[in-house]
């Protein structure tokens, strides 16, 4: 919808604080994207594939030996493109958005598909757009993990709504969950807790303590071991961020 | 408009190690063969009848099956493996690519026309036909048949558009082409059938050349048959690129 592609049903889309429906051409111009997987004209090599939009771009034709040089395919251009691995093409696809030197570089599920290697390729690659190019790059992808390693800000869509959107690391802090402890008695021990001012709770046979800072973590165990209590763990309960997805998800209620 | 010829410059480069472009030889090279074994002997009009005979395989079949076919080949790159998104979003409008699309199709028919009208030429030369060329009926028959064609491949670049298929709209195209050979037979029908119309606009007046009794839909005036040929243009022109602007990719 961003691109374009399927009219909204109502509302509208600004970019770059342009009305998307009203400057479309010169907005999709400062745009690259790559949506789904990568489609390429096979029996074209990858030099042909982006001189073809080359042309509807209107950039100069030293852009596609430098697009390609940031992907990586130089040696492979003259290729006719259908003899591709998926991560090449991937890249080629890649590439293509990158042709126009866009501003914003729209992704969807850009690992999808590809084997792990490739993954790690596209990753590194998708990471360095920013810092090397200073691109912002918007990546859609249903991979948590990928999204963990690679984006600054996440936004999280259930059913057309965003329903959540902040920076990873206010997420991770969010997901940072509390500490587990196991020890030799603890109903002692959450007593003992429970009197220095901490608030904790048994669950299975471990406590579990609520996020606190290193220093109270410190002092929890100190204030244990004084009391003769044998401590067998101690574990940080972080959430995946797919805690945290199945539980932003849940609260509307659906599941 | 600029829009349009980088997309149509992109299309060009698109085409240039397929085997599309190779189709639109096809035709010639069967009417060169079939005029080869045809008789055009002691006809008065040595030309005409060169262009009579060579037409009936040309016009009424290849020209319609063949604007289906490249409308179906210049869709199928971008069927294939979402082509379509990673058209439009790029920076052109759905108008440009539309009509970019369309100038493709009715360029390649009308290199088609121009093989086709070689290959009478070098038949003529072939079998010794030293009447004056008639410049001004073949231009009429080749323009005139090419003109005709367009609706089809505007009707056939809607529909190739539609289906994300290759087959699906060359059978409709097919389906509707097979009919010609007793549609142009009947002067009611013959004149209002677009299919029709590429072999009668390759024809004209030929009732008139031979002076013979006029028969069927063949002894329409070339106005008429243009009126039907216009008239079908707009409404699939239109309704493709109507459709082409509101689909959701």
């Amino acid at each position: 919808m961003l691109l374009g592609l399927i009219r909204p049903s109502q509302g509208s889309i600004h970019l770059f604080g342009k009305d998307l429906k009203k400057e479309k051409l010169n907005i999709l111009r400062k745009v690259g994207s790559l949506v789904e997987y990568p489609s390429n004209y096979g029996h074209l090599t990858a030099v042909q594939n982006l001189e073809a939009i080359r042309r509807i771009l209107d950039v100069p034709k030293s852009r596609i030996d430098e697009v390609l040089d940031i992907v990586q395919l130089t040696k492979e251009a003259k290729r006719p493109v259908k003899g591709y691995s998926l991560g090449m093409k991937q890249r080629l696809g890649i590439a293509s958005a990158l042709l126009g030197s866009p501003e914003l570089l729209i992704l969807d599920e850009p690992t999808n598909g590809l084997d792990p290697a490739g993954i790690h390729e596209i990753r590194e690659l998708i990471r360095s757009m920013p810092k090397q190019h200073g691109i912002t790059v918007l990546v859609s992808s249903h991979l948590l993990s990928e999204v963990e390693q690679m984006a600054g800000t996440v936004g999280i869509i259930r059913e057309g709504v965003m329903v959540f959107q902040d920076t990873i690391h206010n997420l991770q802090q969010q997901a940072a969950g509390g500490f587990q402890l196991k020890v030799s008695n603890p109903q002692e021990a959450l007593q003992l807790i429970h009197a220095e001012g901490y608030s904790g709770e048994l669950n299975k046979g471990a406590l579990m303590l609520t996020k606190m800072s290193d220093q109270q973590i410190a002092n929890v165990i100190k204030r244990l071991v004084d009391n003769h209590h044998d401590i067998y763990r101690v574990e940080e309960n972080r959430k995946s961020l797919e805690d945290i997805f199945m539980q932003v998800i849940g609260q509307g209620g659906i599941l | 408009m600029s829009s349009m010829l980088r997309v149509l410059s992109a299309e060009r480069l698109k085409m240039s190690r397929s085997y599309m472009v190779l189709l639109m030889f096809i035709s010639p090279i069967l009417a060169f063969i079939i005029g080869l074994l045809s008789e055009v002997g002691d006809t008065p009009q040595p030309w005409i009848a060169l262009l009579g005979s060579l037409s009936m395989l040309h016009a009424m079949l290849f020209m319609p099956i063949m604007s289906g076919i490249f409308a179906a080949f210049i869709c199928r790159y971008e069927h294939a493996g979402g082509g379509w998104k990673q058209l439009l979003v790029l920076p052109v409008t759905r108008t440009g690519v539309y009509v970019a699309k369309f100038t493709v199709i009715a360029l390649l028919l009308a290199m088609m026309q121009l093989l086709f009208l070689a290959a009478i030429v070098i038949l003529g030369f072939i079998k010794g036909i030293h009447d004056p060329f008639p410049w001004d009926i073949f231009a009429r028959s080749i323009i005139g048949g090419w003109v005709a064609c367009l609706p089809l491949a505007a009707l056939q670049l809607a529909v190739s558009l539609m289906w994300n298929s290759f087959a699906a709209p060359l059978a409709l195209n097919v389906m509707l082409t097979i009919p010609n050979m007793l549609v142009i037979n009947s002067a009611t029908y013959g004149p209002y059938y677009p299919w029709a119309q590429p072999f009668l606009a390759t024809l004209p007046g030929e009732s008139t050349i031979y002076g013979n009794d006029p028969f069927g839909a063949f002894n329409l005036p070339f106005e008429s048959l243009m009126i039907t040929v216009v008239g079908s243009f707009i409404v699939f022109f239109t309704a493709g690129w109507l459709y082409f602007r509101r689909k959701e990719v």
